[in-house]
């Protein structure tokens, strides 16, 4: 702040806001990170650190800083971070929160030479959440120091950053990953205000049939600087991030938030997963985070009102995400439900009905003759409309041809595919025929088509090749209804907006 | 402080803002009463006037469907009694003489500022099981015409008014009162809450008038 002020420029909203960002961009694509509080303990948070940011193959120099350790994981260990000579503009805290006096005293002997530290990630916890004298006054001191010079802070109390772009990940959470699998691009920018809902996204991503790969992830904790506002307005401007989630307890300034998300929907979806719905649920989000929960109703008029998309369940909120990573969005409410077999079939009607704003379609005639002229003769074409069972007699080439049509049908808005794979279906020849129809021949990007191909790790190999080939599948037809609904959700928003304008 | 204004000064508002409040004159004695119920013709409603008894069913302080002189002066006593015992210490700005506004179709619309969010409106099924039922549809504001039409389909109301028993009901009046309650917080910053409980709506193109209406300022 200081510098521009002598350059005579008025710091008004618009330069702080461009001043802030650019140490968010140092928080995505650091120049050296430093890790202090690295460990050579396996078991601890300061080695996972490390070991991650290894794994991603993040390009730059990582100093761990350590009092004891000479070497860790084969990088050199120093004393202090006053003593590291080359640029650091990141530094992840993971000391007890006891040493943060000590730590910041350092920090501030480095920053008088140097003044090269641009962001802290605090994954450490034990500060402010506590709301105990000792903890806020630990949080004093790590934000007092911050401010002085100038230093964006994450956290207290997170579990840190992950950019798949520039191939950062300061997160001390295992998922598993092998290292070939790490820092692939994804569209999906990710703002976690709980730590553990953090870690188990990153584990149940990495546990997809192809592990879902976030573009930006970011676990917030105490938001004692860095918060939702200051991470959607950089997501918004992010060429790359293609759809923004969030998993949020509260925030103080309602109203700004949902002005500055109303900005964003136009632009780009964004799903949330607003907890503290009931009573109760609020009462805790109150005491965890320390955040003021707010009336849910009114968040959720809101929402509504602005386009976002609420997730009600973990599962719904993942699903979602990926939807509307990998597919185009919907012309209209109409969703066609092409079934492999009758229950299933049914089950996904059941689910389709509750939704409200979707519909089923009355697909052409022409389209049902082609149905019914290709496949075996017990099939069910259009009763009720809308719907079709194949059965367990088709083929292969049945359910690819089958798709075809439907998704040359003019009057399918989306397309639920479901198939329960009986053993003398060959599985992976269904992966390569439906993957050759809908990424081969572009189908997918025609409309949005949800694949459920039923259960468990029987069809796992098959679901891997699809969703290798960016088609993602869905593990039950419930939940491919609900992120067809939340497509069709957004795109009526867009529309709206159109025909307000 | 934030306070009430009385019925009458919160009808005379939301008039001036368009939107619909059966006719209400204020009284000081039976007197004034009278010369009132005449202008409006009886039979008249009777309610007490005053910014310090917001319930005023459970006060005892409303009387509808007052039809001659001696009914009106024996309700006018009353009222000033059950005020008084209801509250020793409330201000009492006299007694509402109002006209017996046709029923309608009830509907709330309300507005209240949230800490977090500012203003919200409210619309839904009004009445006297509004807790009941609560069939109510939310917006932050400002609205639009879209975002009343959206929140209207949001409640069961919604159905009833677009004729599910047949009638079909003045929809047209019900969004230009929302958007006149968005266009009122827009330009007043003062008002605190506002609770139009019932609003009348009456049959297609024959508009709405509501009959109770409170009003907290700042």
């Amino acid at each position: 702040m200081e510098e521009t002020q002598a350059a005579g420029i008025v710091i008004n909203d618009e330069n702080a806001r461009c001043f802030m960002s650019k140490n968010l961009d140092a928080l995505f694509n650091p120049t050296n990170i430093a890790i202090v509080g690295a460990s050579g303990n396996p078991l601890k948070a300061g080695y996972v650190i490390l070991q991650n940011l290894i794994n991603i193959g993040y390009p730059k120099k990582i100093f761990p800083v350590n009092i004891t350790e000479d070497q860790i994981l084969g990088y050199k260990c120093y004393k202090k971070l006053s003593e590291i000579e080359d640029t650091v503009e990141m530094v992840v805290l993971i000391t007890p929160s006891q040493m943060i006096f000590e730590v910041m005293q350092d920090l501030e002997a480095r920053m008088k030479v140097k003044n090269d530290i641009k962001v802290i990630v605090c994954a450490a916890a034990n500060y402010g959440e506590t709301k105990t004298e000792e903890g806020i006054k630990r949080q004093s001191c790590l934000m007092d120091t911050a401010e002085k010079y100038g230093i964006r802070v994450v956290g207290p109390n997170c579990i840190g950053i992950i950019d798949n772009i520039n191939r950062v990940d300061t997160t001390f959470v295992e998922t598993l990953l092998p290292k070939e699998s790490r820092g692939i691009r994804g569209g999906i920018s990710f703002i976690s205000q709980s730590g553990a809902i953090a870690a188990s996204l990153l584990m149940l991503g990495a546990s997809q049939p192809a592990p879902i790969s976030f573009n930006k992830f970011i676990s917030i904790g105490n938001m004692a600087d860095v918060d939702f506002i200051d991470l959607l307005d950089y997501f918004e401007k992010d060429a790359d991030t293609k759809v923004i989630g969030m998993y949020m307890e509260g925030y103080p300034e309602g109203r700004k938030l949902i002005d500055t998300l109303a900005r964003i929907t136009p632009k780009k979806p964004v799903v949330i997963l607003k907890v503290g719905r009931s009573e109760v649920g609020a009462k805790a989000a109150n005491s965890h985070t320390g955040s003021l929960a707010g009336a849910d109703a009114v968040y959720d008029c809101a929402f509504k009102q602005f386009g976002i998309i609420r997730a009600r369940t973990i599962e719904e909120m993942m699903d979602t995400l990926q939807a509307f990573d990998s597919l185009t969005l919907p012309k209209d409410e109409n969703v066609f439900i092409l079934s492999q077999a009758g229950g299933p079939g049914i089950y996904c009607t059941d689910a389709l009905s509750d939704e409200l704003e979707l519909k089923m379609p009355v697909i052409e005639e022409e389209s049902k003759r082609k149905l019914e002229a290709i496949l075996p003769e017990m099939a069910n074409v259009c009763s009720p409309e809308g719907y079709a069972d194949i059965t367990a007699a088709a083929n292969v080439n049945h359910h690819v041809e089958a798709l075809r049509i439907i998704m040359d049908d003019k009057n399918a808005g989306s397309v639920i595919f479901i198939t329960v794979v009986p053993t003398f279906l060959p599985r992976e020849e269904l992966a390569r025929g439906l993957a050759k129809l809908l990424k081969e021949e572009g189908y997918i990007y025609k409309k949005p088509v949800f694949v459920s191909i039923m259960a468990g790790d029987y069809v796992w190999d098959c679901r891997r090749i699809l969703e290798e080939n960016g088609i993602r599948t869905f593990s039950t037809p419930a939940q491919a209804v609900k992120a067809a609904s939340n497509l069709v959700k957004y795109a009526e928003y867009l529309k709206s907006l159109d025909e307000r304008r | 402080m934030s306070r009430f204004l009385n019925e009458l000064d919160a009808n005379k508002l939301l008039l001036s803002y368009d939107i619909p409040m059966a006719k209400s004159l204020c009284c000081r004695t039976a007197e004034e009463a009278l010369i009132h119920a005449e202008e409006l013709k009886f039979p008249v409603v009777m309610k007490v006037l005053s910014p310090d008894i917001q319930h005023k069913t459970e006060a005892g302080c409303v009387f509808i469907g007052i039809s001659c002189k001696e009914q009106l002066e024996k309700t006018f006593r009353l009222i000033m009694e059950n005020a008084k015992a209801y509250n020793p210490d409330a201000v009492v700005d006299g007694i509402l003489i109002q006209e017996m506004a046709e029923k309608g179709l009830e509907i709330i619309v309300g507005m209240k500022k949230d800490p977090q969010f500012g203003p919200v409106i409210m619309v839904g099924s009004g009445g006297i099981y509004v807790e009941v039922f609560k069939d109510i549809a939310l917006r932050l504001l400002p609205i639009d015409r879209y975002d009343a039409e959206r929140m209207l389909m949001e409640t069961k109301a919604y159905h009833v008014i677009n004729g599910a028993r047949g009638k079909t009901y003045d929809m047209e009046k019900l969004i230009e009162v929302l958007l006149s309650v968005s266009k009122l917080i827009q330009q007043d910053d003062s008002i605190e809450e506002i609770d139009i409980n019932p609003f009348f709506i009456y049959e297609k193109g024959k508009g709405g008038k509501g009959v109770d209406a409170l009003i907290k300022i700042k």
